[in-house]
């Protein structure tokens, strides 16, 4: 049966207002806009599959139309659905090393030196670009020596000492590429009294959603939610995650558009900064020394549909001798793997030129955001530096140099 | 997280009264469902258009004197003639910060061309759809050339000059319509014939295209004194393009509000963000209020779709979540509720009695008159009758006003905006 | 003095529905010039005004046997002549668990007598077919049901005449037939959108206009009663399902669910109506409410889902014997020789059947008609196929030849117009930009309807193209159609105007009786459209004429 989810399309009236606020419609002409690829056609792709038009393929998911939509219909969803339930999935190798993130950083952290050489390399850019339609003007981001769990296992001990405890998600750009920010969140977690748990955990599935690998998507989905719910629950702590990314597919995608029922862990289930600002609005405010830097923060789209763009502003605005500029709300383009497509590049880049063109008139010291592709996106796309939240947080606490 | 007043629904209702808040020190938060019926709007303020019977109303203001008498439970009878006035003219002052002037006719309604060439009285207009140079021309019954692109599908002009040409008022005005042609907009592959307003707007917004367009608009108006064009004349850049393109013209360039999207409303609503945001308000777009903790008669809390179990607090709160389409009512096979609170609402227990026969009808269709009632202070009940003493309704959600046989929705949602951020300050 | 204008043919067809368009088109087929004159549109009496089910037949197999051979027989004809108007989507017999089963053994022992082929399929099977169906069931039965668009069969019958030569009057009434003597010669006409009144002659006058021929036929001195029966129905904002679904039981209200192009309709009730309410008929709540409700109990989203629409047709039975409940009346055809049964020379009239049946009602009028004409002419329905019809459709085929316009743009005028999709649809960006964006109708889809299938304004547009009977009901592209009608001069600015009002009247009427929920929110936004912004509603309109 038609899934009562799945039937939102049927209370779109039609007013014409996601079209205004989508970001690729905008940018690219190709992309008919969410209103077309949306509610209007999956009307007629449920009469007839056939009725399909590739052009829906242009989405990047970043659900501003919903937040747009008076009438609640889960416009990026249905789109994002109709990618993997009417086209033929036809097997690209770049699709499946970019969707398998896990994978990927395993293998890669052992051997991160050579990566990260050879990734850089012309002849390998060439290849990439030429017949893997990666465009050579992306830079994948570094992988680190060995895995952040393995360097948590190490502190699990001190951290299993706190009397409250929170389960930190911390995502496959912790675990395998930036282990700094793994640190950053017990710096400024533990400041505050909370020790962090960490567990088994896959993919989030949010690139695996992407690239069309639903069954595999489902499987992380499962596996994450019962790990997730058995160590919380145990210990009666909340779930948080850094990455506002992996927060929103456990959040959102898991029953929206895996269908899989996250009401186990649903409510328990946090942005950092929601929980850090929880916990601030309590008086529950560490010692923190002046960051005397001009920042401009972006708000990540996902961020933005999940309401927490609130939360990670509050917080920064409690850091003594932060200069923080809230940038208008863009979409910087990248949209997880979507950027790093060759046939999409162009339209990312345009995509994000309205946010580039905004932070270079700020010209901040540094540029903060929730989210790491928005991260790797501003860094490749713009000459600043990027830093999570939770990072500038950290140097607060910490009193080193951000 | 708590703020001092936490307003549901962030149209033209909610944020005027987040702005007067926020401007007196409230910390404010705004949460909006979706973006808000500005994007669907005239992009002009109405007051008060037409009384009963189709009447036009000249002078609103001496109107409401007697009309607030007559009908007491009119939005308008909640805030008192005085008030009304402060509240549109606060309402200007803070759109002209924003640099978004509107045109008013002193105490008068004026009159706007809509897209089938009926006139609507109104209160405030943007000065590109009204002001005292198109007065003036028109006075002199100079030429009028209604312009288009080739090929938008938004507006056709022949559908408006027919009825203008029968109007006494453009008696012997010439009126002719004349095309343009997009400029190369560079993706060859768009339909041109697609594009909405909104594309068009942004057009007019990028400065490359300016002078083609100048030159073609210059060459379709000929001997015209002023061109009337769909309002898709760019959004970000408006105000500079707009004198721009009459400066390379040498005409007046005014817009005629069209099919939604409506950049002027846009234009209205990016300005009030923008102001709202200014003075410190926070704007949280896309979540839904789904309920609230109700004790002792007041509201202590409420709950958002994405907020889960963590509670919203606020000395004060505001609803201003809108009619029927913007979900502030519901209606079912049978009944009309309000959805958060369960308020008490005004309506016919007959659906069969919600509307009018036919679609146009003299008197407007009741469900438009349908809302959320309150008592003089704009506080809502319960549906078992109790007053909840912290809670103020406003904009489309009240009752007992036709916003579109009147031609006064502007001017409620402005007032009663107003009017609830006063009695929350007066109430401090 | 101005000379009245006079139209002399051989036959002359009375009435636009499928009967009578069929008709026009047998007569034309067989070498006969023929006039076809509509007091309104193509397909908008009762021909437009139901479930639009291809009948298999076991529908009417345990009550009608008659009925049902013929509809078997019809079945596999159209299949065949008028696959762009039909759908092969099988259709499903259930039993709900307080359904009496002894019905399901019935209906199979009935099919067989009547030749239908009937299956017997498991729940499981039947929940894989139709997977929205309601899981409790407790039988299933699988028959050779289908779909038939009415608006684009009689649109078809009609292009086909034309192009052989027949002469369409629509938007013409007739106010009087002309006798001489005890001969019906020809009719008094009146053009309705400009006032013109002429005279056609002809041989023949054949009586197609359904329920309305008893005053037709008064007015040439016959006595003719008809049985009006009101049947109400609802449809669904999307194509809830795929099969036809119907319940196993007795026919009684609200017992089917047809998917319909894009949308899904649940029918139907059954209600004697008095002669003299046939043109002011609605739709009561009580039948909205067991239509939902009966829809519901066969398919459970239906619960969940949008009410679009509800609307009513008048069934035109034709009293042949006594008083009868408008159900349990046969749907038999009737084909009145007047020469016989009222000495009124040159006047037949063909009624009662259904839609199904149009084909072989056209067939026996045509007959009938010929041999009056004394002509020896066979007929060539049975094998002829419609203009769109002639060859099977093949989307991918066509996707391929339009490269470049949407697959959803393509496939929408494919299904809507079969082969006539290369007359319509070529790759220039203004013939495929989108005028209405829920049924994807292309401005050339609108230019093609304008000047060749008769639409003379919104309402017959609709009809041809599906424009604004999507989800938004014509709240943007009702503007757009109206400013097309100027832009290819089918209409002068005043005209335009006044079509806006009179289509969204139109809508409003179908809407009205379901207006609660999402079709509230869309009504309120489509008045502030039309009214807020527009002022459509203050637009005065000057006297009938004065403007030409």
């Amino acid at each position: 049966m038609i899934k009562l989810e799945n039937i939102s399309f049927d209370h779109c009236i039609k007013c014409t207002v996601c079209t205004i606020y989508c970001p690729v419609a905008r940018a690219t002409h190709h992309f008919p806009g969410p209103k077309q690829s949306g509610p209007d056609t999956e009307r007629l792709r449920i009469k007839n599959p056939e009725l399909l038009d590739d052009s829906l393929k242009y989405c990047t998911n970043c659900k501003r139309c919903e937040i747009a939509c008076p009438s609640n219909v889960k416009i990026a969803d249905i789109i994002q659905s109709s990618k993997w339930r009417y086209f033929k999935n036809v097997f690209r190798v770049r699709d499946f090393f970019l969707a398998r993130t896990d994978l990927m950083g395993s293998v890669a952290t052992r051997v991160s030196y050579l990566v990260n050489f050879f990734i850089k390399l012309f002849p390998v850019k060439f290849f990439l670009d030429r017949f893997m339609k990666i465009p050579s003007e992306r830079r994948f981001p570094k992988y680190a020596q060995g895995t952040f769990l393995s360097w948590y296992n190490k502190h699990r001990k001190e951290q299993e000492a706190f009397a409250e405890k929170a389960v930190y998600f911390h995502g496959c750009y912790v675990n395998y590429n930036n282990h700094d920010l793994g640190k950053d969140v017990l710096t400024v977690l533990n400041a505050i009294n909370v020790g962090v748990i960490v567990t088994d955990e896959k993919c989030c599935g949010v690139p695996l959603i992407a690239n069309g690998y639903i069954d595999k998507a489902r499987k992380n989905a499962l596996f994450n939610i019962h790990s997730l719910e058995k160590s919380a629950s145990a210990i009666g702590a909340r779930i948080v995650s850094a990455s506002s990314s992996c927060s929103f597919a456990l959040k959102h995608e898991y029953p929206n558009l895996l269908e899989i029922d996250n009401s186990a862990i649903l409510d328990d289930l946090d942005y950092i900064t929601r929980f850090i600002h929880e916990r601030f609005e309590n008086g529950n405010v560490p010692a923190m020394k002046p960051v005397p830097v001009r920042a401009a923060y972006h708000s990540p789209c996902h961020l933005e549909r999940m309401g927490g763009v609130m939360n990670t502003i509050e917080v920064l605005k409690k850091i003594p001798g932060l200069d923080l500029t809230i940038l208008h709300s863009e979409c910087c383009g990248i949209a997880g793997t979507y950027g790093f497509k060759k046939e999409y590049y162009k339209v990312a880049q345009k995509v994000g030129a309205e946010l580039f063109k905004r932070i270079e008139r700020v010209n901040p010291e540094i540029v903060i955001t929730d989210c790491e592709t928005c991260k790797w996106q501003i860094e490749m796309s713009t000459p600043y530096r990027v830093e999570h939240p939770v990072t500038v947080l950290a140097r607060a606490i910490d009193g080193k140099k951000l | 997280m708590r703020y001092d007043c936490v307003i549901i629904g962030g149209g033209l209702s909610g944020i005027t009264c987040g702005i007067r808040l926020a401007e007196k020190g409230a910390s404010c938060a705004v949460i909006s469902t979706g973006m808000s019926a500005l994007h669907f709007s005239s992009g002009s303020i109405d007051l008060f258009g037409h009384e009963g019977e189709g009447k036009t109303v000249f002078r609103p203001f001496e109107f409401l004197d007697d009309f607030i008498g007559s009908n007491p439970l009119h939005p308008y009878a909640r805030c008192g003639s005085s008030q009304i006035r402060e509240a549109l003219f606060y309402f200007r002052d803070q759109l002209g910060r924003e640099d978004i002037d509107l045109y008013n006719n002193d105490d008068a309604n004026h009159f706007h061309v809509t897209t089938l060439g009926t006139l609507k009285p109104t209160f405030f207009s943007q000065r590109s759809v009204f002001n005292e140079k198109i007065r003036q021309a028109f006075e002199k019954k100079s030429k009028i050339a209604a312009l288009n692109f080739e090929g938008y599908r938004d507006f056709y002009p022949e559908l408006a000059v027919i009825n203008l040409k029968r109007n006494i008022l453009f008696r012997n005005i010439e009126i002719i319509s004349g095309k343009i042609l997009y400029p190369d907009y560079g993706d060859p592959r768009r339909n041109p014939f697609e594009y909405r307003s909104i594309d068009i707007a942004r057009i007019f917004d990028t400065e490359r295209y300016l002078e083609d367009l100048a030159a073609q608009i210059r060459a379709a108006a000929g001997d015209a004194a002023f061109a009337a064009m769909p309002a898709f004349l760019g959004i970000t850049n408006f105000k500079r393009h707009h004198q721009l393109l009459q400066q390379l013209t040498g005409l007046l360039i005014y817009e005629i509000p069209t099919l939604p999207p409506s950049i002027l409303g846009m234009r209205i609503d990016n300005a009030l963000k923008s102001r709202f945001a200014a003075l410190g308000g926070v704007y949280i777009a896309g979540d839904t209020v789904k309920s609230g903790t109700i004790s002792g008669g007041r509201l202590e809390s409420v709950y958002t779709e994405n907020g889960g179990a963590s509670a919203l607090g606020a000395g004060n709160f505001v609803l201003a979540s809108g009619s029927f389409f913007s979900g502030g009512l519901v209606s079912e096979f049978s009944r009309v509720r309000e959805p958060v609170f369960g308020l008490r609402v005004h309506s016919d227990a007959e659906r069969s009695r919600w509307y009018a026969p036919e679609f146009f009808p003299r008197d407007g269709h009741p469900f438009l008159e349908y809302g959320v009632e309150t008592d003089e202070r704009l506080n809502p009940l319960t549906d078992d009758g109790q007053r909840i003493a912290n809670l103020y309704c406003i904009g489309a959600l009240l009752p007992h006003y036709n916003p579109i046989r009147e031609g006064s929705g502007g001017g409620v949602a402005v007032s009663t905006g107003y009017r609830a951020a006063e009695l929350i300050l007066a109430g401090n | 003095m101005r000379l009245m204008k006079r139209i002399e043919t051989e036959a002359i067809v009375i009435g636009g529905g499928a009967t009578g368009a069929g008709t026009l088109r047998d007569l034309t087929l067989r070498g006969v010039r023929a006039v076809l004159i509509e007091k309104s549109d193509m397909a908008s009496g009762t021909t437009g005004r139901n479930h639009g089910l291809l009948h298999s037949g076991a529908r009417y197999a345990v009550n009608d046997l008659e009925s049902a051979r013929e509809c078997i027989r019809e079945n596999k004809i159209l299949k065949k002549i008028a696959r762009h108007c039909i759908e092969d989507t099988g259709g499903l017999f259930v039993t709900l668990p307080e359904d009496d089963p002894s019905y399901h053994g019935k209906l199979i022992e009935h099919c067989k007598y009547a030749g239908i082929r009937c299956e017997e399929i498991s729940v499981q099977e039947a929940l894989r077919i139709e997977p929205n169906l309601n899981p409790n069931i407790l039988a299933a039965l699988r028959v050779p049901d289908g779909t038939i668009d009415p608006f684009r069969l009689t649109s078809a019958n009609v292009l086909d005449a034309q192009e052989r030569g027949a002469i369409v009057l629509t938007h013409t009434g007739v106010s009087g037939v002309i006798r001489e003597g005890d001969r019906a010669t020809g009719v008094n006409c009146r053009d309705r959108r400009t006032g013109e009144e002429f005279e056609v002659f002809g041989g023949i006058i054949v009586n197609a206009s359904g329920v309305w021929g008893q005053e037709l036929c008064a007015s040439a001195g016959i006595a003719l009663r008809m049985f009006p029966s009101k049947g109400s129905m609802v449809i669904i904002d999307y194509r809830i399902n795929n099969v036809v679904v119907n319940r196993c039981r007795v026919p009684s209200d609200g017992d089917i669910v047809v998917p319909g192009d894009t949308v899904s309709l649940i029918g139907t009730t059954s209600k004697k109506v008095d002669y003299d309410k046939i043109d002011e008929i609605t739709v009561d709540q009580d039948e909205i409410a067991t239509l939902l409700e009966s829809g519901e109990k066969l398919i459970p989203n239906v619960s969940r889902t949008r009410v679009l629409r509800a609307y009513c047709g008048v069934r035109p039975l034709i009293a042949v014997s006594g008083e009868m409940d408008g159900r349990e009346i046969s749907r038999g055809i009737v084909l009145i020789d007047h020469e016989k049964r009222d000495s009124v020379g040159g006047f037949i009239t063909i009624a009662g059947g259904k839609l199904m049946t149009y084909r072989l009602m056209a067939e026996m009028a045509a007959d009938l008609a010929c041999a009056k004409l004394n002509l020896k002419k066979r007929c060539r329905t049975r094998t002829t196929a419609l203009p769109g019809s002639e060859r099977k459709l093949d989307q991918a085929k066509s996707v391929k030849f339009f490269t470049g316009i949407p697959n959803s743009v393509v496939g929408s005028t494919l299904y809507r117009h079969g082969q006539r999709i290369r007359n319509i649809l070529h790759r220039d960006k203004r013939n495929y930009g989108l005028i209405c964006e829920c049924e994807m109708v292309t401005e050339g889809e609108i230019e093609y309807a304008l000047k060749k299938l008769n639409a003379k304004d919104i309402v017959d547009l609709r009809r041809r193209t599906r424009i604004g009977m999507g989800p938004c009901q014509g709240q943007l592209c009702a503007y757009r159609a109206a400013g097309l009608f100027v832009k290819y001069d089918s209409a002068t600015s005043t005209e335009s105007n006044k079509m806006l009002v009179d289509f969204l009247e139109e809508r409003w009427k179908g809407i009205k009786p379901v207006l609660w929920g999402d079709a509230l929110r869309s009504v309120e936004f489509c008045y502030w459209i039309y009214q807020g912004l527009f002022g459509l509603g203050d637009v005065k309109f000057p006297e009938e004429g004065e403007d030409r």
